[in-house]
C-alpha cells in the first residue's frame, strides 16, 4: 500500500479552544498520512476529537478554535497557512467535501433540490445554469435517485431521510473532490438505510477514486469499508493500521476495550463490556497515556511519560508502553479473538448494523 | 387551497359576525341609552319645552336603533278610521288607539304639556343585530329610486362615457349615476355598485353617514373648471364622477343648467384626503421606513454578532424599548421642531411634505427596534442549522450563505407580519396621531367611546376585525410562496 500517493498529510497537529476563559487542548500532536483513493475510518468515542481533527482540513473550526501548531499539506501547500475564507472556499466542497450526520437538517428546507446542487457547480465549476443542472440530473441518477429530472424541483421535505443523504453526497461530490470527509455519515438512518448508504459511498468511491475518511463509532462499518483505521482517545492517535491489522492483531488496551464493548458481541444473559471510568479532562495537560486511569493493564510509567508510537509493521503503530521490549507480556481479551471474520460474517448475513 | 381559503374564510365571516353581535350587545345594553345625549347642545336648548325634548329623544334613540317611536298622529292613522277624532286628547278613540298599541307591547306615554299620546318600544337584541346586518351590505341598482315627481325615469345599466371622455359603466335609476369609473387617484378604477351601510352617526358627526365620515375627503372643496353635461363650465369642486340622484322636486334651475338628467346631487371635491387615507399614508410611510431601516439593520447586527456594530444595535433597541412612546416622540419632536419642521401637521397642511417628515420618521422609528430584534434573533437561529455548516463545507462564500441560505429562511417569520403591518395601518397610530394633530384613523375609535357614538363604534369594530383576520389570512397565504412545506389544505394532511 506504501507505493499509493499521500494526497493529504498533517503533521503535529494541536487544536486548542477557549471555552468559557480556559483553554481545551482537543487534538494533542496528532500527525496522519491520507493516501489516494484509499479509506480511512477514525473510531473513538464521543469526545475523542475525531470531528475536530477533520475539520482542520476544511478549516471549519468553530469561531473559538485555534490551530497553534501543526501543518496540514495537500496539492504542495500548507492548508494552514490559509487565513481568509476566500481560499478556503477553493478547498472547501472543491477539493475536499464532507458530508454530515444528519441528512434531515443538511439540507436548506425551503430551496430546492436541484438548486442545492446546482449551486456548487456553478460555484466551483463556473458552468452556466443549464449545464450545472445536466451535471446535477447526472449526479441525482448516479446517486440512485430514480425519475431524477422530475425531482429536481422538489424541496427536501418531499424526500425521505436515505434519499436526502444520497442527494447530500450527490452534493459533496458535485466537484469531483480529491478528499470525501463522511462524518457519521449513517447516524441518523435507520439500520437498512444505513448498508445502503455505505455501498453507494463505496461504489463511488471506485468511480471516481477519492479518498474517503470516516468519522465512526460503527465499527460495523469499519469493517465494511475502511483500508485503514486509526483510533483516536483524548485527542490523539493510540493505534493506526490496516483494518486487517487492526482487528486481528489491536495492540492498544483501549483499542482492545473498544472492541470488547461491542455489543454485537455480547453473550445473552452477561452485562456487556463497558470500559470504566470517564475520558480526562481536556483543560489540563495531560501526563503520562491519557488512557492509563482506565486502562487494567497499565504500568507505573504509564502515569508519568507519555508513550511514543511503537512501529508493529511498516503500517501499524500503536501508542502503549507495554510494546516497549522492556514490558511485561500481555495477551489481548479472548472476547475479541477472530473479530474481523465475525464482523465481516455478520454484516454479510444481514445488511448493516450498528454499535 | 382553493378549499382551504374557503374554510378560512366562511369562519372570518362567522368571526366577524361573533365580534360585531358582542360589540352591539355591549354597546347597546351595557351603555346607558341617556350618555348619548351627554354632549348634545339641543338637549339644553330645548330645556323650556318638555315635548320638543322628549320627542327629540326618542327620535334620536329610534334612529340609533334603540326603540320604535311613533307619536299619536301615527298611532292613529295607522289604527284608528277617525284620524280628527283620535287626535283629541283623552277622546274615546285615542283611549282605543292607546289600548290596541299596549295590547300590541308598546309603552304609552303622554306628553307632559300637550297630554297628546306618545309610544314606544324597545328593539330586542336579536332585531338589532339583524337589522345591522341586513342594511350592512347595500347594491346599487336600477330600481333604487321611486320618486313620484319622475315617473318616467329609465331603469338601466349601460356603458357610456364619462365627462373626461373615458369609457364608465353608468345606470339611470340607480342611486349613483356611475357604477364603474376610472380617474387619476388610485386605484384608479372605482365602483357605487356595493356599498357598505353603517347607519347615520350620531352624536359627533351628526347626520352623515359612518362609512362616509372615514372614506371621504376632509379640509376644503377644491375648485376646479368643471364641463358639466349641459356643456356649462364653471368654477366649481363638485366630483362628478359622484353624483346621486336628486328627487325632481328638489332639482332648482341652477341644478337644471348643469345636469340633463335627475343626478345632481354631487359630492365636492375636497382639498385634504379621507380619516382613512391620511393614516394609510401615515402608516406606509412609516413602515418604509422601519423596514427600510429595521430589516438591514438587524442581518447587519446578526451578521456581525457580538462585534461592533451588534452592540451598537443592542444599544439602540434598549433605548427604544425603554423609552417610553410619547417620551420618544415629544423627544423627537423636540429636535424636529428645532430643525424647522411643524410642530402640527395642520400648520402647512396636507399638501406640504414637510407635515408628513417628523410624524413618519417617528413612527417608522418606533416599530424599528422589535423588527431589529426579530429579524437578528430568525437569522442568528437559522445561522446554527445544519444546513449552514453544510452550506460552509460546500465552499459557499459567507456572502452566499447569508443571502441564499440564512436571509431566506429568516424572512419567512417576516413576511407573515408584513400584510397585517400594512392593512392595519388604516386603524391609525393613536399617540402620534393625536400629538400632531393629524386628521386619521388613530383617535376615531377611543373619541366613538367617548362620544357615546354608537354606529362609529360598531363599524369600527366591524372594520377592524375584519382587516385583521384578513390581513392575518393574507399573510399565510404569502408565506406559501417563500415557504414550499406550507401548504393551505383543507384537511389537516399527513404531515
Amino acid at each position: 500500500m506504501s507505493e499509493k500517493e499521500v494526497v493529504l498529510s498533517a503533521r503535529d497537529i494541536v487544536v486548542q479552544f477557549r471555552v468559557r476563559e480556559r483553554t481545551l487542548t482537543a487534538i494533542r500532536n496528532v500527525s496522519l498520512d491520507l493516501y489516494e483513493g484509499e479509506t480511512l475510518a477514525i473510531v473513538g468515542e464521543s469526545g475523542s476529537g475525531k470531528s475536530v481533527l477533520t475539520k482542520t482540513f476544511t478549516g471549519m473550526l468553530e469561531q473559538n478554535g485555534s490551530i497553534p501548531n501543526g501543518q496540514i499539506y495537500f496539492e504542495g501547500n500548507n492548508l494552514l497557512d490559509i487565513k481568509n475564507d476566500k481560499e478556503w472556499e477553493n478547498i472547501r466542497g472543491k477539493k475536499i467535501a464532507t458530508v454530515f450526520q444528519d441528512p434531515m437538517t443538511s439540507l436548506n428546507p425551503i430551496r430546492s433540490i436541484g438548486s442545492q446542487i446546482t449551486e456548487v457547480i456553478e460555484k466551483h465549476q463556473g458552468k452556466s445554469a443549464q449545464e450545472a443542472k445536466d451535471i446535477a440530473i447526472d449526479l441525482m441518477e448516479r446517486v440512485g435517485i430514480y425519475n431524477a429530472a422530475n425531482r429536481f424541483d422538489e424541496y427536501p421535505f418531499q424526500y425521505s431521510g436515505g434519499m436526502r443523504q444520497r442527494i447530500v453526497i450527490a452534493i459533496a461530490l458535485a466537484c469531483r473532490p480529491k478528499i470525501l470527509i463522511c462524518d457519521e455519515p449513517t447516524t441518523a438512518l435507520d439500520v437498512t438505510i444505513q448498508a445502503q448508504i455505505v455501498q453507494l459511498i463505496k461504489d463511488l468511491q471506485k468511480e471516481y477514486g477519492f479518498t474517503t475518511v470516516y468519522i465512526t463509532h460503527d465499527l460495523g462499518v469499519v469493517a465494511n469499508v475502511a483500508d485503514k483505521v486509526a483510533v483516536m482517545y483524548a485527542g490523539q492517535i493510540v493505534e493506526y493500521g490496516t483494518v486487517e491489522e487492526l482487528f486481528y492483531d489491536p495492540k492498544h488496551p483501549y483499542t482492545w476495550a473498544l472492541l470488547s464493548s461491542l455489543p454485537q458481541l455480547g453473550t445473552k444473559g452477561e452485562d456487556l463490556y463497558a470500559i470504566t471510568g470517564t475520558p480526562p479532562s481536556l483543560f489540563d495537560k495531560v501526563i503520562g497515556d491519557a488512557f492509563a486511569p482506565r486502562n487494567p493493564y497499565a504500568m507505573k510509567i504509564d502515569f508519568e511519560e507519555e508513550p511514543p508510537f511503537f512501529q508493529i509493521s511498516p503500517t501499524h503503530k500503536a501508542k502503549t508502553w507495554l510494546l516497549d521490549p522492556r514490558a511485561p507480556k500481555v495477551n489481548p481479551p479472548k472476547a475479541i479473538d477472530h473479530l474481523h471474520e465475525r464482523l465481516t460474517a455478520m454484516i454479510s448475513k444481514g445488511g448493516g448494523y450498528h454499535g | 387551497m382553493k378549499n382551504y381559503i374557503l374554510g378560512r374564510l366562511v369562519r372570518s365571516i362567522i368571526s366577524i359576525f361573533l365580534v360585531v353581535t358582542i360589540a352591539i350587545l355591549m354597546v347597546y345594553t351595557l351603555v346607558p341609552r341617556d350618555n348619548v345625549f351627554q354632549n348634545d347642545q339641543m338637549l339644553s336648548k330645548l330645556a323650556s319645552k318638555p315635548d320638543e325634548k322628549v320627542r327629540y329623544k326618542y327620535n334620536a334613540w329610534e334612529r340609533l336603533g334603540y326603540l320604535e317611536f311613533v307619536d299619536q298622529r301615527e298611532m292613529c292613522e295607522s289604527a284608528s278610521d277617525n284620524v280628527s277624532a283620535c287626535m283629541i286628547v283623552n277622546s274615546p278613540e285615542s283611549l282605543a288607539v292607546k289600548a290596541e298599541y299596549e295590547a300590541k307591547g308598546w309603552t304609552v306615554e303622554s306628553f307632559q304639556q300637550s297630554g297628546l299620546l306618545y309610544a314606544h318600544k324597545d328593539k330586542s337584541v336579536f332585531s338589532l343585530v339583524t337589522t345591522w346586518f341586513g342594511r350592512l351590505i347595500k347594491v346599487d341598482n336600477p330600481w333604487a329610486i321611486t320618486d313620484s315627481g319622475n315617473p318616467n325615469l329609465e331603469r338601466k345599466i349601460y356603458l357610456g362615457s364619462d365627462h373626461n371622455g373615458v369609457p364608465a359603466l353608468k345606470c339611470s335609476g340607480c342611486e349613483n349615476k356611475y357604477l364603474i369609473y376610472f380617474d387619476g387617484s388610485f386605484p384608479f378604477i372605482h365602483q357605487n355598485i356595493i356599498s357598505l351601510n353603517f347607519g347615520i352617526s350620531y352624536p359627533t358627526f351628526n347626520g352623515r353617514e359612518v362609512g362616509a365620515v372615514i372614506t371621504e375627503g376632509q379640509g376644503n372643496p377644491k375648485q376646479s373648471q368643471v364641463k358639466f353635461e349641459t356643456g356649462q363650465t364653471i368654477s366649481s369642486p363638485v366630483n362628478l364622477h359622484k353624483c346621486k340622484y336628486k328627487s325632481a322636486a328638489t332639482m332648482d334651475s341652477m341644478d337644471q343648467k348643469k345636469f340633463v338628467d335627475n343626478y345632481a346631487n354631487c359630492a365636492n371635491n375636497l382639498s385634504d384626503p379621507s380619516m382613512v387615507v391620511m393614516s394609510f399614508i401615515f402608516g406606509v410611510l412609516g413602515l418604509i421606513i422601519s423596514y427600510g431601516i429595521g430589516l438591514p439593520a438587524g442581518i447587519l447586527m446578526a451578521s456581525q454578532k457580538d462585534k461592533l456594530a451588534d452592540k451598537i444595535g443592542i444599544v439602540y433597541i434598549n433605548f427604544m424599548i425603554a423609552v417610553p412612546s410619547l417620551a420618544f416622540i415629544y423627544f423627537a419632536k423636540f429636535l424636529g421642531n428645532s430643525a424647522g419642521l411643524p410642530e402640527k401637521f395642520p400648520t402647512f397642511g396636507a399638501h406640504d411634505i414637510r407635515s408628513y417628515i417628523l410624524p413618519t420618521i417617528i413612527l417608522g422609528l418606533m416599530s424599528t427596534a422589535s423588527l431589529m430584534i426579530w429579524i437578528r434573533r430568525y437569522m442568528i437561529d437559522q445561522s446554527s442549522a445544519d444546513y449552514v455548516k453544510f452550506a460552509r463545507a460546500k465552499g459557499l462564500s459567507q456572502r452566499e450563505i447569508f443571502v441564499k441560505h440564512i436571509l431566506r429562511n429568516a424572512i419567512i417569520p417576516i413576511v407573515n407580519g408584513i400584510p397585517s403591518s400594512i392593512i392595519l395601518t388604516i386603524s391609525g397610530a393613536v399617540i402620534t396621531e393625536t400629538v400632531f394633530a393629524i386628521p386619521g384613523m388613530g383617535k376615531m375609535l377611543p373619541d366613538a367611546i367617548t362620544g357615546f357614538n354608537n354606529p362609529m363604534i360598531i363599524a369600527l369594530t366591524f372594520i377592524f376585525t375584519t382587516l385583521s383576520i384578513l390581513s392575518l389570512l393574507l399573510g399565510d397565504i404569502l408565506v406559501t410562496f417563500v415557504d414550499p412545506r406550507i401548504q393551505l389544505e383543507a384537511k389537516g394532511g399527513s404531515r
